[in-house]
């Protein structure tokens, strides 16, 4: 708390300190200067001043020839301590009585010289009148240390020192208890504002000590931690909301996504069923027709036999119908068995056989190189049986068929693809492309249930990948897919 | 000193070779004297001097004098045993535009307007004469015989260690009206009749 608060209060007391220090040093180095400069001068009339007082007490000792007064006057002396010796002389310039501070001096001039003080090297003194009324009686002599003289300078020097350092204490004092009054309320906001920061707790107010700026700033702040606070309530309240909302909402999709998930598997048993019961009749039919057919083919006209064979081929449509229909509503309830499967060796397997269905037919079927996958074995064949056979069915009726299988990687992501040169589609149908029982042909053109790519779309989903196509009308059709969970060793070793 | 040294000669000269040095010695200090007559006067010096530095010393009243530049007299009552000096001393010599003046006065009748009187006569009986005169008149009495304070002068000399000192009688000085100097009494030895 204490190492908190040092700087803005060190800062004012050192703002403080600096003034008074720079003042008070200017004060008393002038000061000093000037009684530097003026020392002399004072000196010497502080010694004629002296001299004048001693010169004044002695003339009746003078005039009465009292020697012993005299000396009594000069021995006053002292208690100035910088007076080194003092005499006086008679009117006739004879040494009447004299002073010395200590025994070792240079002996007394004989003869009074010129009146006036002078400055020596190491003493300075002179000569003075000594005068009653207007009568000369005799002179004074006077010899003053410079060095007490250069004492007292330094006692001057003390004093200053002393003024200054107490000065200096004295403004330390005062700052330090006056400073208060201007870092105490700053002090404080600043702690409100650090609890707000620290706590995040914005109902937290600065308590407002003063009236000046820092109270402006102390209002300021409250308003501004209020509305803070409030919109922060608002926000609160409105991302509460959002939460409770989207609560709602996920709670919605999986009630809806159970529903339909109920909903579908009861519509896939109810087809499985369906198919399952309907295979028995149309079975039936189909048997009972050919033993018609065969039995009263003889009794039968060509009409009849027409009739008869139109039932025989529908009956066994529907019978591959309801066959597709149990193969897709099986992908539904089949799991998946994944190994590491070659798909080259796949595709190599099913190219030849659907060579051989379709005949001589000219056929250029191009196989690039195909990475491994990680995927059910069964399915996948299925997935390639019906591409292989779709892209050879719609390019049935071109000159020459030309089908290219092979793969890329985009994205980090392996994709198979098989590109043909048939009927091709419109891609305005696209839609339509893997619906079960949606047909982009009509049955004259092209043969089928419309249930393989259904399926293909299917067993790709449940491998976690993913099929998409392009195309255009008359210009073939290119299909993509990709299958999760593809083992990245089998990529590495067909990339080697 | 002089009669040290013949003493000398005496118990030195013991031949009668000696005898006709010795008379001749004997005469010789007799006339001699002359200095003896010079110490005395030499005493008188110092009181002259001393007679005439009073007047630095003293405040006379106003009326002590009859108008402004009106001479102070230094008057001298009985033989003058300071013969030319006073003269000499206060020669020329003016105190606050007094010129300084000196009368000798062989009689108490002859005593006339002065401002310091030294008072050179045993006669007691006429002391209290004078310092009536003087108490009345603001006159400074001075003398150097004995009790000449005690009995009501106001300055008397006396001598000490070789040296002349003075006894100041406070109390007649101030009947006189007259002011001594704090530097004066400093000096002196106050006498309380």
């Amino acid at each position: 708390m204490l190492r908190r608060n040092t700087p803005i209060q060190q800062k004012l007391m050192k703002v403080i300190m600096l003034t008074s220090g720079a003042v008070l040093l200017l004060t008393c180095s002038s000061f000093f200067a000037y009684e530097f400069v003026t020392f002399r001068q004072s000196s010497m009339r502080e010694l004629s001043t002296l001299g004048e007082i001693i010169a004044t007490n002695s003339t009746a000792a003078l005039a009465f020839d009292d020697s012993t007064a005299a000396n009594e006057i000069l021995s006053a002396l002292k208690a100035e301590r910088h007076i080194v010796a003092a005499g006086v002389y008679d009117a006739d310039g004879k040494l009447f009585s004299y002073y010395r501070a200590s025994r070792n001096q240079t002996p007394f001039p004989t003869v009074p010289e010129a009146d006036g003080y002078q400055f020596a090297a190491a003493y300075f003194g002179g000569y003075q009148p000594i005068v009653q009324g207007d009568k000369r009686l005799g002179t004074l002599y006077l010899k003053s240390d410079t060095g007490a003289m250069y004492e007292r300078l330094k006692l001057y020097g003390t004093i200053a020192l002393l003024v200054v350092a107490l000065s200096f204490l004295l403004a330390y004092l005062l700052s330090r208890n006056l400073q208060h009054g201007i870092t105490t309320p700053i002090l404080a906001l600043t702690e409100t504002a650090k609890a707000v920061s620290d706590r995040h707790d914005y109902s937290v107010r600065a308590v407002k000590q003063v009236d000046n700026e820092v109270g402006v700033l102390t209002d300021a702040f409250n308003h501004m931690l209020t509305r803070i606070q409030e919109q922060n309530l608002a926000l609160n309240e409105s991302s509460a909301k959002i939460v409770a909302f989207n609560q709602r909402l996920e709670q919605r999709v999986a009630e809806r996504t159970a529903e339909l998930e109920a909903s579908n598997k009861e519509l896939e048993s109810f087809s499985y069923s369906v198919s399952h019961d309907l295979r028995a009749p149309i079975r039936s039919i189909h048997g009972y027709g050919n033993i018609l057919k065969e039995e009263y083919a003889s009794v039968f006209d060509a009409e009849a036999l027409r009739l008869i064979q139109t039932i025989l081929r529908n009956s066994k449509r529907m019978g591959q119908l309801i066959d597709d229909l149990l193969a897709f509503s099986r992908l539904g309830r089949k799991e998946l068995m994944r190994f590491d499967v070659s798909v080259q060796d796949i595709v190599q397997i099913i190219v030849e056989e659907q060579k051989s269905i379709e005949g001589d037919r000219p056929l250029e079927i191009k196989i690039e190189k195909l990475p491994n996958a990680f995927a059910d074995l069964t399915t996948l064949r299925q997935v390639w049986i019906n591409l292989v056979s779709n892209a050879l069915k719609y390019s049935r009726d071109r000159e020459r068929s030309i089908v290219e299988i092979g793969s890329f990687e985009k994205d980090g992501a392996l994709i198979y693809y098989i590109k043909d040169n048939g009927a091709g589609f419109d891609m305005k149908y696209y839609d339509k492309l893997f619906g079960v029982f949606q047909r982009l042909h009509s049955q004259k053109e092209f043969e089928g249930t419309g249930v393989g790519l259904a399926i293909v779309q299917r067993i790709i989903a449940k491998h976690g990948g993913k099929i998409w196509a392009e195309a255009k009308l008359n210009e073939g059709a290119t299909f993509y897919f990709t299958l999760s969970g593809m083992s990245s060793s089998a990529v590495a070793v067909n990339e080697n | 000193m002089s009669v040290l040294k013949i003493t000398k000669y005496l118990k030195a000269g013991r031949s009668k070779a000696n005898l006709w040095l010795m008379l001749v010695a004997v005469l010789l200090s007799f006339g001699a004297s002359a200095p003896r007559q010079d110490e005395i006067t030499k005493e008188y010096q110092v009181k002259a001097v001393f007679l005439y530095n009073f007047t630095q010393f003293i405040e006379w009243p106003p009326d002590a004098f009859a108008q402004p530049d009106a001479p102070l007299v230094i008057g001298i009552l009985g033989p003058d045993p300071f013969g030319k000096y006073l003269d000499e001393t206060v020669q020329g010599e003016k105190i606050d535009g007094h010129p300084l003046v000196v009368q000798r006065f062989h009689t108490l009748a002859e005593i006339a307007h002065c401002q310091i009187l030294f008072v050179n006569r045993d006669e007691k009986s006429e002391w209290k004469q004078i310092f009536d005169y003087a108490k009345a008149q603001h006159v400074l009495t001075v003398g150097d015989v004995t009790n000449f304070s005690k009995q009501g002068g106001m300055i008397r000399f006396f001598p000490e260690d070789n040296k002349i000192r003075i006894r100041i009688n406070l109390t007649s000085v101030k009947n006189a009206e007259l002011k001594v100097s704090s530097k004066l009494l400093r000096l002196a030895e106050i006498v309380e009749p």
